[in-house]
């Protein structure tokens, strides 16, 4: 299994913890890999993740049917496209429903698609809950636990057990101010060389995106092994 | 030799999910690998025929040629289950026919397993109709099914009177439907086609078909909950005590 056939959700159920920063990179990575990918942003009428990549972004919608229809019959479609979805604090909950009720990590997996949910930490119960919950109702999905940098280095891994006991979260390490300011104006990709960054900042945003690349990476190999012996715990 | 089952589905009203009913029975003993046979009442043009045209002929039930074809083959048919779709409003004069001609006394004596599912519609005209059919059914293991798919709301009952109307027929059990959404109904509807061919991607004749995997998982979903009340009224112990299997498998 690689990121090229995979559905990964960035959820978390609460605001403002990087999840739409880690759907850019993630897009941005595949990008930088030369693969085909499709976001879907589904924080209602704040679509940034849209808005920071037009070309790759769509805005979602599973208030109704045929948003269900629109969105999930392409996560489970192996086309080889990698797809990334942007799920907004207040959608989770909606959308773990809408998948739990109609299998869509059964169905992927069907398809040779691999889901995968990178889950923002935070300290609160409301999200440590919501991580246990998710567990159980997306027993098919491989559960990343995603330590965002920018909001301290307090350890919480205690608190998100990851299913392989090899697995380790993903870091996003802290950005600099004076590149936030660049990297938070859309429409703005990290993939491509961006030409508002000044010179001086090029090599600061290139480290910096190297080091969440190489996280990917690992993560990447942690999904390829878990499916691996997934598969050999099912032929023994 | 297996004792023959025979599945009656009516209701005095049309429009409250009969033929519904009677598909999802139909995959039912159809995943739990008994064999069934259909007969459809809504003569000339039958709408369970379209779903399940293999295992289903249309009949006209109030002739008695069409008794025969039916009732007179039972021990004969291939079929362990014989389901039978009753018109609407043919349901209390479909027992009495069967009075006459002595099936309901056949299933007293044990020679024949006899079931009916009465669905219920949403008015009071629907408690009538439990006491007009409980003085005929005699023994027969007796359904009522409260339809839910199509967003039915049973507002107008009084839980004491309806409570009086249910204790009138013997053992009498109770059968919710729940709701289906509304794009995959209709979308299994076009497709005509049972609704394990719609969650399998398949069309009628098993050939790979390309409907939408969101409105598969709803139905799959939802065929999963109705089989799991045909499994707590030990539906397949009824008409198959021997038979088991896993049917949420077959659905899958």
């Amino acid at each position: 299994m690689s990121l090229r056939s995979s559905a990964i959700i960035v959820a978390s159920p609460r605001p403002r913890v990087g999840k739409t920063l880690l759907a850019r990179l993630l897009i941005d990575y595949q990008l930088h890999n030369e693969r085909q990918v499709a976001g879907f942003d589904l924080n209602g009428v704040n679509t940034s993740l849209a808005q920071f990549l037009p070309d790759y972004v769509t805005a979602a919608d599973i208030g109704s049917i045929t948003g269900q229809m629109a969105l999930f019959d392409r996560l489970v479609a192996d086309d080889g496209i990698a797809k990334v979805v942007d799920v907004g604090h207040e959608t989770l909950e909606a959308f773990v429903t809408v998948a739990g009720e109609i299998g869509f990590a059964e169905e992927a997996r069907r398809h040779g698609v691999a889901p995968a949910v990178l889950y923002m930490m935070t300290p609160d119960m409301t999200s440590v809950e919501a991580y246990k919950a998710m567990r159980k109702r997306l027993p098919q999905a491989m559960l990343v636990p995603v330590q965002n940098m920018m909001l301290g280095a307090t350890q919480y891994h205690d608190k998100y057990p990851v299913p392989v006991a090899s697995a380790v979260p993903v870091r996003l390490p802290v950005l600099s101010p004076a590149l936030r300011k660049f990297a938070d104006r859309p429409p703005f990709s990290f993939a491509a060389s961006p030409s508002e960054v000044p010179l001086d900042r090029h090599l600061e945003l290139s480290h910096w995106v190297r080091r969440i690349f190489v996280e990917f990476r690992e993560m990447e190999l942690q999904l390829l092994l878990a499916d691996l012996q997934s598969s050999i715990q099912l032929q023994s | 030799m297996a004792k023959p089952a025979v599945i009656l589905i009516g209701a005095d009203k049309g429009g409250v999910g009969k033929t519904t009913v009677a598909r999802t029975l139909l995959d039912y003993f159809g995943a739990h690998q008994t064999s069934v046979r259909a007969f459809d009442t809504e003569s000339p043009r039958g709408t369970l025929k379209r779903f399940h045209p293999d295992i289903t002929e249309v009949v006209d039930v109030t002739t008695v040629p069409d008794q025969m074809k039916i009732f007179d083959t039972l021990g004969s048919a291939e079929a362990k289950v014989t389901v039978i779709d009753v018109r609407a409003g043919l349901l209390s004069s479909t027992l009495q026919a069967l009075t006459d001609i002595g099936f309901i006394d056949s299933a007293k004596k044990g020679q024949i397993t006899f079931a009916v599912f009465h669905i219920l519609g949403p008015s009071i005209a629907s408690l009538q109709e439990i006491a007009e059919t409980a003085d005929v059914v005699g023994d027969a293991s007796y359904f009522l099914v409260k339809n839910f798919i199509n967003n039915t709301t049973f507002f107008e009952w009084d839980p004491a009177t309806y409570n009086s109307y249910f204790k009138k027929i013997r053992g009498a059990m109770e059968i919710a439907i729940p709701k289906l959404n509304e794009m995959a109904c209709e979308q299994v509807e076009v497709a005509s086609v049972p609704f394990v061919n719609f969650i399998g991607n398949k069309n009628g004749k098993g050939e790979p078909a390309n409907y939408s995997f969101v409105l598969r998982g709803y139905v799959r979903h939802w065929l999963g909950n109705v089989w799991n009340e045909y499994d707590r009224v030990k539906l397949i112990d009824l008409v198959a005590p021997k038979q088991e299997g896993n049917v949420r498998q077959a659905a899958g």
